[in-house]
């Protein structure tokens, strides 16, 4: 059980930063959130998801960091039953 | 239900929308009721120019004076103040600054975070 910042565009960076503190974060870009750059975290201990289907219609499939990781509806609802959520969304 | 630990934060500037005070009362109403939950608010990003001194705060004054009463923290994050351009003298007095370290610390050890 660790932190879960979901994160969408307007002030998704807020949590971005904060998650950089957190050695055990895990984010996840919701919505206008899969435009938010994650390429901070590459290497970096800090698991990143991006919600597949905010991806798929925006067209961004080739535009993401490349270790994020994408996910469908139900393992965002496990993810965030699993853990405390620091919303920014 | 035992007391809880509670960090509002508040991440859009003033005026544009009425989350600035809508975070404020929803911060008040955490800390009332039998419970008397801890409430801590974090001004971050965007929300660090609500504490700019000029700010016309009659809007808000009542939610900050009860807020202030209970012990409740009002903190800005110092980066945020230099990510914006705002000096440390520039904020009003009733917001202390803090670190961005400090704010995951409080962050880290709330029970609930709530975003406005």
């Amino acid at each position: 059980m660790g932190n879960l910042y979901l994160v969408n565009k307007s002030y998704g960076e807020n949590g971005l930063k904060l998650a950089k503190l957190d050695k055990e974060a895990q984010v996840v870009l919701i919505q206008d959130g899969v435009y938010v750059d994650a390429r901070r975290f590459l290497g970096s201990k800090v698991k990143v998801y991006a919600v597949r289907d905010d991806v798929l219609k925006r067209g961004l499939t080739d535009r993401i960091a490349n270790d994020v990781e994408f996910i469908d509806y139900n393992e965002l609802v496990d993810l965030i039953v699993g853990n405390k959520v620091i919303n920014f969304a | 239900m035992a007391q809880k630990n509670v960090v509002v934060t508040m991440n859009q500037a003033p005026y544009g929308s009425i989350y600035y005070t809508e975070g404020l009362r929803a911060a008040v109403g955490v800390t009332s009721g039998v419970d008397e939950n801890k409430v801590a608010v974090v001004y971050l990003g965007d929300g660090a120019y609500f504490t700019i001194l000029g700010v016309d705060r009659k809007d808000t004054d009542r939610y900050i004076g009860t807020l202030r009463k209970q012990g409740s923290r009002l903190v800005v994050e110092r980066e945020s103040l230099k990510e914006k351009g705002i000096k440390e003298r520039e904020v009003a007095p009733e917001f202390e600054i803090v670190s961005r370290k400090e704010v995951f610390e409080l962050i880290n050890g709330a029970d609930f975070v709530i975003d406005f």
